[in-house]
């Protein structure tokens, strides 16, 4: 009954879960790009990558400016916005990913790993969305938060390897090693970003109950 | 959710005639618990050498491990899955043949590996997706 109160009760608070839904799927359209993109070698979708972070940013916007107009009972405004900007930093985690790629030469020897933290990546932006339908729901996510901290585990294996394969890479001038190392940063640090975002939702779930 | 998406895709390699303190060697600067076996001459194809055999078969028996070769402890032939093969599958056939490792083939081509925790964190994420279709 309070979770109802709290969360779902108004026409300001259905406009805001709303929104955030929509960010949540722009992020997972902005993963499947880079994904594809990475896949198919597409240079020119990066540029919708790049393309969507920026329509995230108004999103962004439009949903604190909701907030701050009086959605949500005061308390619970700060975490919502903090997911939110968390959110908003994974897109430009995205964004700087694709601008490397652009820049980068990566070695054949690497690309699948690096598809492969892509799929991954994608996975957890779906998750996230998952995760953050449940709370709406009004459901435990406690099943939700270890599912994505699964994927930030793999990703992390496979940024070992590609960190020690990074070591063996030859380097043929100091700007084309930068970026590499740039792309290879941005793209595991992704995860990581996904997974705070799903922490902050455990945390909003908590203090609702 | 299929084997490939949650194999390890980096498998490490050892020759049969290796030894076992080789071997060993191997699984702890890389820090597995199996090594892929290659045979060579007749006995031709792969086989696998875990920890388990190292301990059980050589270690706790007081065999000196610089002197026995992997292949004479290695199990042969490997139990093998394809990738795109169910995970619910692969939890079956390791079950069946009483294994925590199925080896990932394409072909006759070794694509990867998946372990009984794979298995488990796969359908931990399938439990975690429940009725949620995107």
């Amino acid at each position: 009954m309070f979770f109802e109160k709290a969360f779902r009760h108004g026409k300001k608070e259905r406009k805001v879960i709303e929104n955030i839904r929509s960010h949540l799927s722009l992020l997972r359209t902005a993963c499947y790009t880079l994904e594809t993109a990475l896949e198919k070698r597409d240079r020119n979708l990066l540029g919708e990558v790049i393309n969507l972070e920026n329509e995230a940013d108004v999103k962004r916007r439009e949903i604190l400016s909701n907030i701050y107009d009086g959605a949500f009972l005061p308390y619970l405004r700060p975490d919502l916005c903090k997911f939110v900007e968390i959110v908003d930093s994974i897109f430009d985690f995205l964004e700087e990913t694709a601008y490397c790629y652009l820049e980068a030469e990566i070695p054949p020897e690497m690309g699948d790993e690096c598809l492969r933290v892509a799929f991954f990546n994608r996975q957890m932006s779906e998750m996230l969305l998952i995760t953050f339908q449940a709370l709406v729901d009004g459901e435990d996510l406690r099943e939700k938060t270890l599912a994505i901290r699964i994927y930030e585990k793999k990703i992390d294996d496979i940024k070992n390897y590609l960190t020690k394969d990074l070591r063996a890479v030859p380097v043929e001038n100091f700007w084309n090693g930068l970026y590499l190392s740039n792309f290879l940063s941005s793209l595991t640090r992704i995860s990581d970003v996904i997974e705070d975002a799903s922490d902050h939702l455990q945390i909003i779930s908590v203090s609702i109950r | 959710m299929n084997v490939h998406e949650f194999m390890t895709t980096r498998l490490e390699f050892v020759d049969g005639g290796a030894s076992v303190y080789e071997a060993i060697e191997k699984m702890v600067d890389k820090r597995i618990r199996s090594l892929v076996v290659r045979f060579s001459g007749k006995d031709d194809g792969y086989g696998v050498i875990t920890a388990r055999d190292v301990v059980f078969r050589v270690l706790a028996k007081g065999i000196n491990p610089q002197k026995m070769k992997v292949a004479e402890i290695a199990s042969k032939p490997l139990i093998t899955i394809t990738q795109d093969a169910d995970l619910t599958e692969a939890s079956g056939l390791m079950q069946k043949s009483n294994v925590a490792r199925l080896f990932v083939s394409d072909g006759q081509r070794l694509v990867g590996l998946v372990s009984l925790m794979d298995v488990m964190r796969a359908m931990l994420i399938m439990r975690a997706r429940g009725k949620y279709v995107l």
